[in-house]
């Protein structure tokens, strides 16, 4: 976001000349609305997030008026920060209730407002802003999914009505969760700090979490606004960003985690066909991964691989790491994803984790081995009603020359896939299977 | 008017600019319609058709009676109705004021423009026309 945050204009700089200009940023409105959001807390506290809500808000809209009639200013950043602290000001002005909070909370206010260019709000604060809005977003005492739509809308600036689209519900349902949220915020007495000592490892990691889970909310190949969903993960990388660039937040697992985002993203725009259908890695064209991402990517598996730990965020990310660096589908490097996926089962033992080790098995040792891999997964019956399972078992039978045992495991795979992306593509695999079962015989 | 080989200056008025007509657009909404702002905005100034454009402020104050003793601070009922705004052009007339108002990207949600030719010269003798005129009228 914009990097020039540092030195405001002067408080009644006019609008930009029309010869020069000014670009908005990707997102602005979204990205400032949670930068304000972590300003405006820390002045008036965790449990006036709603009334921080509204003035963001409201600077919002006041910038969105001038800046139609007059152009946006040179930093609009600032311009909106200084809008919104003078609105804070003026509606604690107009509360001063009897208790000793506000005249404290206002000479605060006149100390920390911009009076010159010098005395602005900084970086560093800034920074430390959004961490704490985020430790308060991920705060144990709120649900996990209460978190992803809570960080949603308090540090990505997405509106009700996006997060309910995103999440294929209504925007009622999402802003009974919010007010609940906050009601848990207030009872709970979160406070807007960063976390220290003991604590501090165990709310980085339920911040990993949350920001694991918001990732593959976007993730999910659901049907929906797919260039909605991409934004939960572009959002998950920028909070994931935020957090590891922090002091507080940097840690080897949290590089891994961003690192496994980055490899996952990076493939986002060979994912689907031109008609929105799903393809399969290895009928993706890899020319279209983004290579920055990737790059990216590495550059923060490189920063989880300083120290001892090793955690299931850097397993994934190695997986993904291997198919991002592979030339192409055949040169995988599959023996070191079956290691990856073998720690990963010691450290995670879930029978997915099993099935994608499974697939790992096929490529290195033939779809047979595969096919007996499944076949040992402990607990196997717990996946029985998942989709996958049998999807991964058509795959493997079709490639064992077993056309008609395919075929059933695709009809079954067809009956359990709730979405249509995925529908689609299994019906895809059925028809193939149909046919050659038949053209065999 | 068809004789003027000169550009005539007009002003678009801005009615019902918000900020209630945004208040239910997306982040993303807004930024679109900033963008649209800014490119419909861009375009006229470097081609030197707009010359300049100021929101106006949403409190106002309303002075009337024989001897102006009749002073209303707002809010007014119909605020819809308010000038939120205004962009001073530079055109061939009103045919072509019309043409760029109808272009506004801020229709969509409601905005009205009103499209009024500026008087060549007030009674102070000022031109309306070519240099800073609003600077000039404010001197005694």
């Amino acid at each position: 976001m914009a990097a020039d945050n540092v030195s405001p204009p002067p408080p009644d700089t006019p609008a930009a000349p029309a010869s020069q200009p000014t670009q908005l940023v990707e997102h602005f409105f979204r990205h400032e609305t949670g930068r304000l959001h972590g300003a405006l807390v820390r002045l008036l506290g965790v449990h006036n997030l709603s009334l921080a809500e509204d003035i963001a808000q409201e600077a919002m809209l006041r910038a969105l008026r001038t800046w139609s009639m007059g152009g946006v200013p040179p930093n609009p950043s600032a311009w909106i920060t200084r809008v919104a602290m003078n609105l804070a000001k003026d509606m604690l002005r107009h509360q001063r209730m009897s208790g000793t909070k506000q005249p404290a909370l206002i000479t605060h206010f006149e100390q920390i407002l911009p009076q010159s260019p010098a005395a602005s709000i900084n970086e560093w604060e800034i920074r430390d802003d959004a961490l704490r809005l985020m430790f308060v977003c991920c705060h144990p005492a709120i649900a996990p999914d209460a978190q992803v739509v809570l960080a949603l809308k308090v540090m990505g600036g997405f509106s009700t009505g996006e997060i309910a689209r995103a999440f294929l519900t209504s925007e009622a349902a999402i802003e009974k969760q919010l007010t609940r949220t906050k009601q848990r915020i207030k009872e709970a007495g979160i406070g807007f700090d960063l976390p220290e000592g003991e604590d501090l490892a165990v709310r980085v990691d339920g911040v990993l979490a949350a920001l694991y889970l918001l990732f593959n909310e976007g993730y999910k190949a659901s049907a929906g606004d797919r260039l909605l969903r991409e934004e939960l993960c572009a959002e998950a990388i920028r909070l994931a960003s935020l957090l590891v660039e922090h002091p507080v937040g940097r840690t080897p697992r949290g590089n891994a985690l961003l690192a496994l985002m980055l490899f996952t993203a990076a493939r986002f725009p060979s994912r689907v066909d031109e008609q929105g259908d799903l393809l399969r890695l290895d009928d993706q064209d890899r020319s279209k991964w983004n290579r920055t991402m990737i790059d990216r990517g590495l550059v923060h598996l490189f920063q989880a691989a300083q120290g001892t730990e090793v955690s299931e965020y850097h397993l994934q990310a190695g997986i993904a790491a291997c198919h991002c660096l592979a030339r192409d589908h055949a040169s995988t490097d599959w023996a070191r994803i079956l290691r990856h996926y073998d720690e990963l089962y010691r450290l995670k033992p879930s029978p997915i984790v099993a099935l994608n080790r499974a697939v790992a098995v096929a490529y290195l040792q033939g779809p047979e081995a595969g096919l007996r891999a499944v076949d040992e997964i402990p607990q196997r019956d717990r996946l029985d009603s998942h989709y996958l399972l049998h999807a991964v078992v058509g795959e493997l039978r079709w490639r064992a020359k077993d056309h008609r045992g395919a075929a059933e495991s695709f009809r079954r795979a067809l009956q359990l896939a709730k979405v249509g992306p995925e529908q689609l593509y299994i019906t895809r695999m059925l028809e193939r299977a149909v046919v050659q079962g038949n053209d065999v015989g | 008017m068809e004789t003027h080989p000169a550009a005539l200056p007009f002003l678009l008025l801005f009615r019902n600019s918000g900020p209630e007509t945004h208040q239910h657009l997306s982040p993303e909404q807004r930024q679109q319609l900033m963008v649209r702002w800014n490119a419909w905005y861009d375009r006229l100034a470097a081609a030197g058709k707009a010359v300049e454009g100021q929101p106006l402020e949403l409190e106002r104050r309303v002075v009337s009676g024989p001897r102006g003793e009749r002073v209303t601070d707002g809010p007014f009922a119909e605020t819809k109705e308010a000038i939120g705004g205004y962009v001073k052009l530079m055109v061939s007339g009103i045919e072509e004021a019309t043409e760029i108002a109808q272009q506004h990207p801020g229709l969509p949600y409601g905005l009205s423009i009103e499209i009024r030719e500026m008087a060549f010269s007030c009674h102070l003798g000022v031109t309306a026309g070519h240099g800073a005129p609003a600077e000039r009228a404010t001197s005694p």
